[in-house]
């Protein structure tokens, strides 16, 4: 069996490295390393620590990178810090063994199948303290951690009933909701398939699995290989040369990019989809810059604070979910310019890094706390997750707002 | 003025000068080296750090071929934290003759190097960078070996025989008494201080030097032809495995992963002094389109430092002197006493780095029998001190090592993870020492960044730690900098000009080394 | 308009803000973050012509030459923009004048003049007298060495930033101090081992935040200057934070992470520029374009392995294109290399050899423009200003 390094086909992503002239931008704009010394830092494990490895990993503290990217989005020189860094932490892995616990967390899919029957009971176990405190004990998963909360009815036996309110006068989209869309965030799955239809797209939804971005994370390449691959058959199924939009905004990342340069998939379906998938906001404002966008918006009188995940920001587009928001009257957007909100997927999750995750996002709790008038917004499932267990406000989907703007909310 | 006694005096600290003072002194001689400058500074480190498997010479030069073999494995046994078990692989390139690869197994066959045919899919497989065309691939025992762990290792070995090591002492005339050597002066270049030498013997080992150390004993035209080469470090390791181009011998024909970099070589041109060497912007050039053949994106990597070297080669008349490299690459000795009438001296000249052990002991048993003794050889089989574990170099260990205590300790040159107490013990080690020479122990400042963050480090840890004070302080920064300017200069392209222009921000802009008072006299290498 | 600007440094920021404060719909694209961070937090206009240090810098720009990346603005208007830029920041992190340079000391003990410094680095222009503490933890103030060659006496202080850690960054202290606790056990450290001096220099390292070195002084009792490291620069972070700050509350629109990879022209206009986000390349609109993605330090100039010198977005045409012979044997000498760059006219539009623009609605500022050595002459910061607010205020030109 080739070695997982010889399996991977990540060499460009490697030689990048060579752009790197120590001017610690990385470093100075990592989450991690200023809340934890168990990190030695972006720079230290990834185009430093790089040139001394060889096929061997030797060096364990690139396991508390926590895969915000971060590093790559402000490099100036072009190094792809954060994609070495998985590659070097997926390499660590594979020598030191990934422990039962991210085996488990990565399969989203799988919870959401197993929990929506059973919503009311699976929630309140994962309200219960004990329950927890076995948790924790058991695999590993911090007692405190956010968990998603389970709903009784899953999106697609919502969309089979589901009939759109007003015949399409646009073009067809595919949607691509996210696992966590599919069975957790269900209510904005269903506000983007109602935005879109509103301003008159006909909305296809194929079936959809996985993605396979928390594999990835936990160093699980070829789960996350095999995830990846199978998703992009399903979203290209839908039909050629549509726009894909997603309400997912770390998953759409990773068909985007990331599946190619962390996991080395060259696959020109990939490719395919990563060229069509937009996020809903980028979708948006798109239309709005080509004067496209019905902007009948109703006022909403609020102050919300917006969290730009780190993973929608490394997708590189400008934050256009802030400038989307913005559009409606009266909704004052206050971004929060953090980093991270420390859940960074599972990272926050685990026992041994959730009090780092909490460090991490300490700030953006405090300027959501102070700022909210009972909302904040934010891209990402997770980071909602996240930001509403620390806080207790009330996180959404910007897109959200967009739907009770349209008066589509009910 | 110091005196001192011995029985034989070595001219010369570079692998050869070393291994001979090793050996002599491990046969119970009473030993002392003389270098001008410090140990592993001339050609020793000038090279592109390859232990050869032999396999370069399978079918140019059979003999080198076996001793190469042999040494190599020696040279893994008594030295291995000197030398990377990297494996090499010889290919044929688009470029290239497939068929000399049939030579080439049949010359490794007869002459024992270990050699064996693999499939390029494999090659390939192991070295992504590798020339996707290659026709064939042989694998091959190569190593890489780092020059002055070697020479340092060695001569920490002679010492723990009673040989006394003294770098920067220049040798400056030699006595000779009836028609024998008595004696051989130098200058201690640091304390600035004659040092006369009894002694019996002297053995030049002084490479491309050895025609100026013959002179002072008024042996003339000993003409060692300098056969210049450059050699261009890579930013990293494109490939984790020597890659050797698979034809007769030739220029730029081996690319060898080296610590952290790999180092693409070389050039062969006659050089007049090779005291001035110089790094042409063709044989850059050069260099550059050779290692495109090895790697196709080869010049989209980043060179990250250049120098020259010079081969020893004693001049042979059977070729043009303007051709150095069909000039016999053995080793070559001359007795001083047949060609001049001098007795108690013998210059030694050729010769290459993978056999240095072996020449020392063909060197050291040629002086044995002009002194009517025997006297057994036992550098093949006692590993050289704290080698006991047998371990070879591994490029991860810099790196697993700092993972360790990086929170205890400061890690100063963060390219090459230099800790700051290997840092103190080069610097207490040889305080009279310039930065180069604490560099050449501990990579100080070799790595992308060349000295930009961690020279000003080094500079003031010096001071800190009382080896210097302010001002010479000041003045070793100034002439690291401009030393390390040498080797880089003649290759900036892609990153490393932006890594010059952050360096020079910092250093000239935000810190204004360039107004900071200058010592009198330069200090100089 | 809709303004494109390329580039996060001193000049990228400038040019947002400035365009921004003129009522411009502007979106910042950077493929990472700027110079700011990478400097030592002050503002220099001009400090050393022709090897010898100057006190006015605005009188020494009057004799600069016509290649100079100040010829063609002017004196006034350069002290007009670095004041602009002074104000925008705030007295609170930037104090000085363009009409004098103050000499500060550096982390070797070498004297450097510039124009604008921070309230905290100050009280080392006003006298010789130092006293030098270095922290044990920070590897890049070299106290010893340092004081030497500022005739000054120095002492260490033993204090980690975080338990257990002795190598830390520079922020690490920085976020540290911004604790009072620390700092005052930080001060008082410093008041203990201080050696006799009229200022204490520390490493520049006292807070993310602008007053949080006054506190320190303080509870030291005694003057302080802080003195800039290598990256990461403390009072560098500050200066920028305070320009992102400022453009945030303007609403640029920002991409970060994004590299431009091209552009859309008609006939002499630009229409957008491309680029490379996630999964594809997209294309913003734009009315003009301000390009101040850096020079030689950034690689927006680069230098291939042939030598061949060309400008990575535009293609723009330089003052030269083959850096043979631009590099010297000497590294103390000029390398004439980073001389290299774009010429712009008088309204800061990159123009071709016969000094045309080379489109209406392009405009360069910062370092990408030809004519001189920033870190020699220490000129970086006003040249970058100047020329941003020259091409912001010359947007209309282009329309």
């Amino acid at each position: 069996m080739p070695t997982l390094r010889e399996r991977l086909n990540n060499e460009l992503d490697r030689v990048t490295l060579d752009h790197c002239v120590k001017c610690t931008l990385c470093e100075q704009n990592c989450p991690v390393a200023p809340v934890t010394d168990l990190f030695s830092g972006p720079k230290f494990v990834g185009p430093q620590g790089e040139r001394f490895r060889n096929e061997f990993s030797v060096d364990h503290s690139i396991d508390y990178c926590s895969s915000c990217s971060t590093c790559t989005v402000v490099c100036p020189q072009g190094v792809n810090v954060a994609e070495i860094n998985s590659i070097g932490r997926a390499l660590m892995r594979e020598e030191t063994g990934i422990p039962l616990r991210d085996r488990l967390i990565v399969n989203t899919t799988m919870m959401g199948r197993m929990m929506t029957p059973v919503a009311p009971v699976a929630n309140a176990v994962l309200n219960n303290k004990l329950a927890r405190v076995a948790m924790e004990k058991v695999i590993g998963v911090h007692r405190a951690a956010a968990m998603p909360t389970a709903r009784s009815q899953s999106f697609r036996s919502w969309w089979r009933k589901h009939t759109p309110a007003k015949p399409a006068t646009r073009g067809p989209v595919v949607f691509f909701h996210g696992c966590a869309g599919g069975y957790f965030e269900v209510e904005t799955a269903k506000q983007t398939v109602e935005v879109l239809e509103y301003i008159g797209y006909e909305v296809l939804v194929p079936k959809q699995s996985c993605c396979g971005l928390a594999a990835q994370s936990n160093g699980l390449f070829d789960q996350a290989s095999a995830s990846v691959r199978s998703l992009v058959d399903q979203l290209r199924s839908a039909g050629e040369d549509l726009l894909i939009i997603s309400s997912a905004g770390s998953c759409g990342g990773m068909l985007r990019h990331e599946a190619r340069k962390i996991l080395g998939i060259d696959d020109p379906e990939l490719a395919d989809v990563g060229l069509r998938m937009r996020d809903i906001s980028e979708f948006l404002m798109d239309l709005h810059m080509a004067g496209e966008l019905p902007t009948d918006f109703a006022e909403i009188a609020m102050r919300v604070p917006y969290h730009q995940p780190c993973q929608v920001r490394s997708q590189g587009m400008g934050m256009p979910a802030a400038d989307l928001m913005r559009l409606i009257p009266g909704l004052e957007v206050v971004e929060s310019f953090a980093t991270c909100c420390g859940i960074a997927g599972t990272y926050g999750l685990k026992k041994e890094k959730y009090e780092i995750g909490q460090l991490v996002g300490k700030d953006l709790f405090e300027m959501v706390e102070a700022t909210n008038q009972g909302y904040a917004a934010c891209d990402t499932e997770t980071c909602r997750w996240q930001i509403e267990k620390s806080t207790k406000v009330t996180t959404v989907h910007p897109i959200f707002f967009i739907h009770k703007a349209y008066g589509l909310a009910r | 003025m110091r005196h001192l006694e011995a029985e034989v005096v070595v001219v010369g600290g570079g692998s050869t000068g070393v291994g001979v003072a090793r050996d002599a002194a491990m046969r119970g001689f009473r030993t002392i080296l003389l270098e001008r400058a410090d140990l592993g500074q001339g050609t020793t480190s000038r090279f592109h750090g390859l232990l050869h498997s032999g396999g370069r010479y399978v079918v140019s030069d059979l003999g080198s071929a076996t001793e190469c073999a042999q040494e190599n494995a020696i040279l893994r046994r008594i030295q291995p934290h000197a030398i990377e078990d990297t494996g090499g692989f010889f290919v044929v390139t688009p470029d290239d003759d497939p068929a000399f690869a049939d030579d080439f197994l049949a010359g490794a066959a007869k002459t024992g190097v270990p050699a064996t045919e693999i499939p390029v899919a494999e090659a390939l497989r192991r070295e992504r960078l590798l020339n996707p065309g290659i026709k064939r691939v042989i694998e091959v025992a190569d190593g890489s070996v780092d020059g002055w762990a070697l020479v340092w290792s060695a001569a920490r070995s002679a010492q723990s025989h009673g040989a006394q090591v003294l770098t920067y002492h220049r040798a400056t005339g030699i006595q000779v008494r009836d028609g024998r050597v008595v004696g051989i002066s130098a200058h201690d270049v640091k304390n600035d201080e004659q040092v006369l030498i009894d002694c019996s013997f002297i053995l030049n080992c002084a490479g491309p030097w050895a025609g100026q150390v013959a002179a002072l004993a008024g042996c003339h035209d000993v003409n060692v032809i300098p056969g210049a080469g450059i050699m261009i470090a890579m930013n990293h390791r494109l490939v984790n495995t020597v890659i050797n181009r698979c034809v007769y011998p030739t220029d730029g024909d081996i690319l060898v992963p080296v610590h952290t970099v790999s180092i693409i070589g070389t050039t062969d041109v006659k050089a007049d002094d090779p005291d001035k060497l110089t790094i042409p912007r063709d044989q850059v050039q050069q260099m550059m389109d050779a290692g495109s053949v090895l790697i196709p994106t080869f010049r989209e990597h980043r060179a990250v430092h250049a120098w020259a070297g010079a081969r020893p080669l004693i001049k042979d008349d059977r070729v043009s002197s303007s051709d150095t490299r069909h000039m016999s690459r053995g080793m070559a000795v001359l007795d001083h006493d047949t060609r001049d009438g001098i007795k108690g001296m013998l210059t030694i000249g050729g010769g290459k780095l993978t056999t240095y052990r072996l020449m020392a002991e063909h060197i050291v048993d040629a002086m044995c029998e002009q002194l009517g003794q025997t006297r057994e050889c036992t550098t093949a089989t006692e590993p050289v001190p704290g080698e006991a574990d047998g371990k070879l170099y591994h490029v991860t260990h810099r790196l697993h090592e700092r993972e360790k205590n990086r929170l205890d300790e400061q890690t100063i040159c963060e390219c090459e993870l230099l800790a700051r107490s290997q840092l103190v013990s080069a610097m207490k080690e040889q305080p009279l020492g310039t930065m180069d020479d604490w560099r050449r122990q501990t990579r100080l400042g070799m790595g992308p960044c060349q000295g930009g963050f961690c020279s000003t480090r080094a500079a003031g840890i010096a001071v800190a730690e009382e080896v210097v004070d302010h001002e010479r302080a000041t003045g070793l920064l100034r002439l690291f900098l401009a030393n390390r300017w040498i080797g880089l200069w003649p290759i900036l392209a892609n990153d490393q000009v932006r890594q010059v222009a952050l360096d020079h921000w910092m250093l000239d802009g935000t810190m204004s080394v360039g107004h900071l008072p200058a010592l009198e006299t330069e200090i100089k290498q | 308009m809709r303004i494109i600007v390329i580039g996060m440094g001193p000049a990228g920021l400038s040019a947002a803000l400035r365009a921004v404060e003129a009522g411009h719909d502007v979106r910042l694209i950077s493929k990472g973050e700027g110079g700011f961070q990478l400097s030592q937090g002050t503002l220099d206009v001009l400090a050393s012509l022709d090897g010898h240090q100057i006190d006015q810098p605005l009188v020494a720009i009057a004799s600069l030459g016509p290649e100079h990346p100040y010829a063609g603005i002017g004196a006034d208007r350069v002290r007009e923009a670095v004041n602009w830029a002074a104000e925008r920041i705030g007295p609170e992190l930037l104090v000085g004048s363009a009409e004098h340079n103050l000499v500060l000391p550096t982390a070797v003990g070498a004297m450097r003049p510039t124009a604008f410094a921070q309230p905290s680095m100050v009280a080392a222009a006003a006298t010789r007298e130092y006293a030098v503490v270095g922290v044990r933890q920070l590897k890049d103030m070299p106290a010893e060495l340092m004081a030497g060659n500022l005739g000054a006496e120095s002492a260490w202080i033993d204090l980690p930033a975080r338990a257990g850690e002795q190598d830390p960054t520079s922020l690490t202290y920085a976020r540290a101090l911004e604790d009072p606790e620390f700092a005052d056990r930080f001060a008082d450290a410093v008041a203990k081992a201080a050696p006799p001096g009229e200022v204490i220099l520390l490493p520049g390292v006292l807070g993310t935040r602008p007053g949080t070195w006054r506190r320190i002084r303080d509870r030291i009792g005694r003057e302080i200057a802080e003195v800039p490291l290598v990256p990461p620069s403390v009072p560098g972070i500050r200066l920028h934070d305070a320009m992102v700050a400022a453009i945030r509350a303007a609403h640029v629109k920002v991409v970060i992470g994004s590299r431009v990879v091209g552009f859309e022209a008609d006939g002499d206009r630009l229409s957008g520029v491309r680029v490379g986000i996630a999964g594809r390349t997209r294309t913003f609109g734009a009315d003009a374009v301000i390009h101040a993605p850096g020079g030689f330090s950034s690689g927006a100039l680069d230098v291939d392995s042939y030598g061949r010198i060309t400008e990575r977005v535009f293609g723009l045409p330089l003052t030269a294109d083959d850096a043979t012979g631009l590099i010297t044997p000497s590294w103390f000498d000029p390398q004439p290399l980073f001389e290299v760059g774009v010429r712009a006219d008088v309204h800061g539009r990159a123009v071709n050899a016969d000094n045309e623009p080379v489109f209406r609605n392009l405009y360069v500022a910062g370092d990408i423009i030809a004519g001189a050595q920033r870190w020699i002459e220490k000129s970086g910061e006003g040249t970058a200003i100047a020329t941003a607010l020259r091409a912001a205020d010359g947007l209309a030109e282009g329309a």
